[in-house]
């Protein structure tokens, strides 16, 4: 009995041990050095002896931006004689769909993040719930004068300044040269002599092609937007080019970022949004359920893209084999096009301020704006670099940089501006599959000032 | 005399005293086995309900925290939301029809595979194998499946003559696209558990019911039904409870579109505490969804409650 029960003792000795060693692994790991560094004061100088600091740089997954930044912090790391060698970045890349909530529960759980990649649009709301730490004062006058006003004005809150911004965007129409010779239509070169809505339509027709006749075409006339979904960037654009340059619609939204009945269900807007439907159901010139990558496999004439596409196309056809053209956008009553930069913003929570707007200042200067360029050759913020690079000089970049200056204007700024993104991207799917497009404009409208109520005040 | 002559239970070791031992030992070690699945749950299931109903009365979002306390106003918004109604009538349309669909299917499955002939094993793997997959691959393969354009299932529409159709992006075809691809994940996991009902049945029974003459039909509909009721109750009520928290296929294949036809209640609140920065009426969301769903689950268990015992 004594034995049995000598046995079970261990047994419980066994246990106890295993359940602590368990509590034990469950414990938060020692900090590293890294993380005990004090680097709340003063930089340190090139001399003194650095303890290591990882950055946390929560951001984008993008394979060849993934490239750009390794060679950005790579020379962020040498720069004055390796004053900031001690440095290093840790990313945390997640898909673009998946962005706004990571940064959102990493927020909401205390993670120590140092680095944000922030979309444009969003610098509001994060500045609104003091995400972000003010970079106003880190910046001179010049050093923002070298941003276009575009991104400025992106990166601001209340006129303050929250994040530099590291590319822009212009949306123009791409088209593939082949397909638009086969159907003998010849779009316009210049800006100026940019299509309307109707003779867009007329080239869209003309370019679908059903080899077939089962009625579900082999080539589409066109893809208003890249990727597979609907929004604000892309379909904003139709919807706001249907207003006079100054009018409700072409504003798309109330001066107090908060009202949007009477600006986003306006006649024109609802029907601009019926030609969307309408190039859906009635001409069928663009599919329904949109293709993965339908311009870039050839399987669509036109495209309503940003100028990565250059990348994308050179990407897939290296030998050549796609002749790409571009014209400008096709509008309803006032050409434009959305402007959309990524930012760098740092996070409240970071413990290594001094190093975090080191590394954020140089990646945005020149140096690494350029370095961000060469790899994804998409349009610098930077004026000072985009006016150097020769290429833009010249078509069809030059139609990019001409219509980013003439007519790109940020999407609406508001601190709502996710939750009226989410209501305009149902809209615009359920509008394309069929619905009634004034029921859907006049209740998205409400549904959007209920969702943005909560930011009242938030510009005074 | 007597008293003196009795042992008295505060003596040295006795029977008593032994089995005393031996059943705080025993409740000790028990209590060890249960203490992870203890803390599991605490962690990870009570302290976040209660969590959820304490932020179900706060404005609040993940962003900005909390910031006024309002009572009870997301449940009386909640009266009043027509997506979060519609959103509960196309989660009830999912339910009632995957469900049904579903055990029927299983059941057919369980019963054919639970033959003793040569190869039933690898059928069984083959079934179950979409059960160990993860849903977000099943949801991105059943999408390609299901492409307008470039969709096996339209590839054979258009070999027999038949137009193409946007399964996707129809309000009508939608949900029971999504319903197809989540009974083709889950129907494995049915199937086990009933093939393992089937196993637990006596076959005296079978014999019994043989010798009194019974049909097949009569076999199945007298015999297994009623002694599968136990099973085919854990069955019903656990797959209850995860289509009412289908989530998944929804994100990946539809965003809930079109027109709010696959909005089903638990991506409905997704989109409020994640898209909407309205996380303390996401959890009230989520508080009414704990009540329907308990609800749901007690009435299954007192009308599926089974008296049989073999």
């Amino acid at each position: 009995m004594q034995k049995a029960y000598r046995k079970s003792r261990s047994w419980l000795l066994a246990l106890v041990t295993i359940f602590g060693l368990v509590l034990a692994a469950c414990q938060p790991a020692a900090p590293s050095p890294a993380a005990q560094s004090p680097s709340g004061g003063n930089a340190p100088s090139a001399t003194e002896a650095k303890e290591p600091v990882v950055l946390k740089f929560l951001k984008y997954a993008d394979p060849v931006e993934a490239i750009a930044f390794a060679q950005i912090e790579e020379e962020f790391r040498a720069l004055d004689g390796g004053k900031w060698s001690h440095v290093s970045i840790a990313y945390d890349a997640v898909d673009f769909e998946n962005l706004f909530p990571k940064i959102e529960t990493s927020v909401a759980a205390g993670v120590e993040l140092d680095l944000i990649q922030a979309d444009g649009p969003d610098m509001k709301h994060y500045a609104w719930n003091q995400v972000l730490i003010p970079l106003d004062e880190y910046f001179t006058a010049d050093e923002k004068a070298a941003f276009a006003p575009q991104s400025i004005e992106e990166g601001s809150y209340k006129g303050v300044f929250y994040g530099p911004p590291f590319m822009q965007s212009c949306s123009l129409m791409w088209y593939n040269q082949e397909m638009t010779d086969a159907a003998g239509v010849q779009p316009p070169q210049d800006l100026a002599d940019s299509w309307t809505m109707d003779q867009a339509l007329d080239a869209w027709q003309k370019t679908t092609v059903d080899n077939d006749g089962d009625g579900s075409p082999d080539v589409w006339g066109v893809r208003w937007g890249q990727g597979t979904w609907a929004g604000d960037y892309e379909q904003g654009i139709l919807r706001r080019s249907a207003g006079e340059k100054g009018s409700p619609t072409y504003e798309g939204m109330g001066a107090d970022g908060l009202t949007f009945q009477g600006y986003f269900d306006t006649p024109e807007a609802i029907d601009s949004m019926q030609f969307y439907q309408d190039m859906h159901q009635t001409w069928k010139v663009t599919p329904v359920e949109p293709i993965p990558n339908i311009f870039q496999s050839k399987k669509a004439a036109f495209v309503v893209y940003p100028d990565n596409i250059i990348g994308d196309i050179n990407n897939q056809y290296p030998d050549g084999g796609f002749t790409l053209g571009v014209t400008g956008i096709p509008y309803f009553k006032t050409q434009l096009c959305h402007t959309g930069s990524w930012h760098y913003g740092i996070s409240a929570n970071t413990k290594h301020f001094d190093e975090a707007l080191a590394f954020v200042k140089f990646a945005s200067g020149k140096e690494g704006s350029r370095i961000y360029y060469e790899a994804l050759r998409q349009l610098p913020a930077r004026l000072d670099l985009l006016n150097e690079l020769p290429e833009y000089d010249s078509y069809p970049q030059s139609l990019i940089k001409q219509g980013f200056e003439q007519f790109g204007i940020p999407r609406i700024q508001t601190p709502g501006y996710t939750e009226y993104q989410q209501v305009f991207a149902e809209i615009a799917q359920n509008v394309a599959a069929g619905a009634d497009v004034a029921q859907q404009m006049t209740d998205g409208a409400k549904q959007i000032e209920q969702l943005v109520a909560k930011y009242k005040g938030w510009n005074e | 005399m007597m008293a003196a002559t009795v042992p008295t239970r505060t003596n040295s070791p006795s029977w008593w005293t032994y089995i005393q031992r031996r059943k705080t030992r025993n409740t000790i070690f028990a209590a060890f086995f249960v203490l992870p699945a203890v803390i599991n749950f605490l962690i990870f299931r009570y302290i976040p309900i209660v969590w959820a109903a304490r932020a179900s009365t706060w404005q609040y979002s993940l962003l900005g925290g909390y910031r006024d306390w309002i009572g009870a106003d997301h449940y009386l918004r909640a009266l009043e939301d027509p997506i979060l109604l519609k959103s509960l009538q196309v989660t009830f349309a999912y339910v009632i029809v995957k469900l049904p669909l579903e055990v029927a299917l299983a059941l057919a499955l369980a019963i054919f595979t639970n033959r003793a002939i040569r190869g039933m094993g690898t059928i069984r793997t083959i079934i179950f194998t979409p059960v160990v997959m993860s849903m977000v691959v099943v949801s991105v393969v059943w999408a390609l499946i299901l492409n307008a354009d470039s969709g096996l299932l339209n590839a054979l529409l258009k070999t027999f003559g038949l137009p193409k159709q946007v399964f996707l992006s129809n309000p009508n075809l939608s949900l029971p696209s999504v319903i197809t691809a989540t009974i083709w994940k889950d129907v494995g996991f049915s199937t086990i558990l009933i093939v393992a009902g089937l196993k637990g049945i006596p076959g005296i029974f079978y014999e019994a019911a043989v010798i009194d003459g019974a049909t097949r039909w009569q076999l199945f509909r007298h015999v297994t039904l009623p002694l599968l009721r136990r099973t085919l109750l854990f069955v019903i009520v656990t797959q209850t409870i995860f289509s009412f928290q289908v989530f998944i296929p929804v994100y990946s294949m539809t965003q809930g579109g079109p027109l709010d036809s696959t909005k089903v209640i638990v991506y409905y609140i997704y989109q409020l505490g994640f898209r909407f920065q309205d996380m303390g009426y996401a959890a009230a969301v989520s508080m009414i969804l704990l009540v329907i769903l308990l609800l749901i689950s007690v009435t299954q268990m007192r009308f599926l409650r089974s008296d049989v015992e073999y």
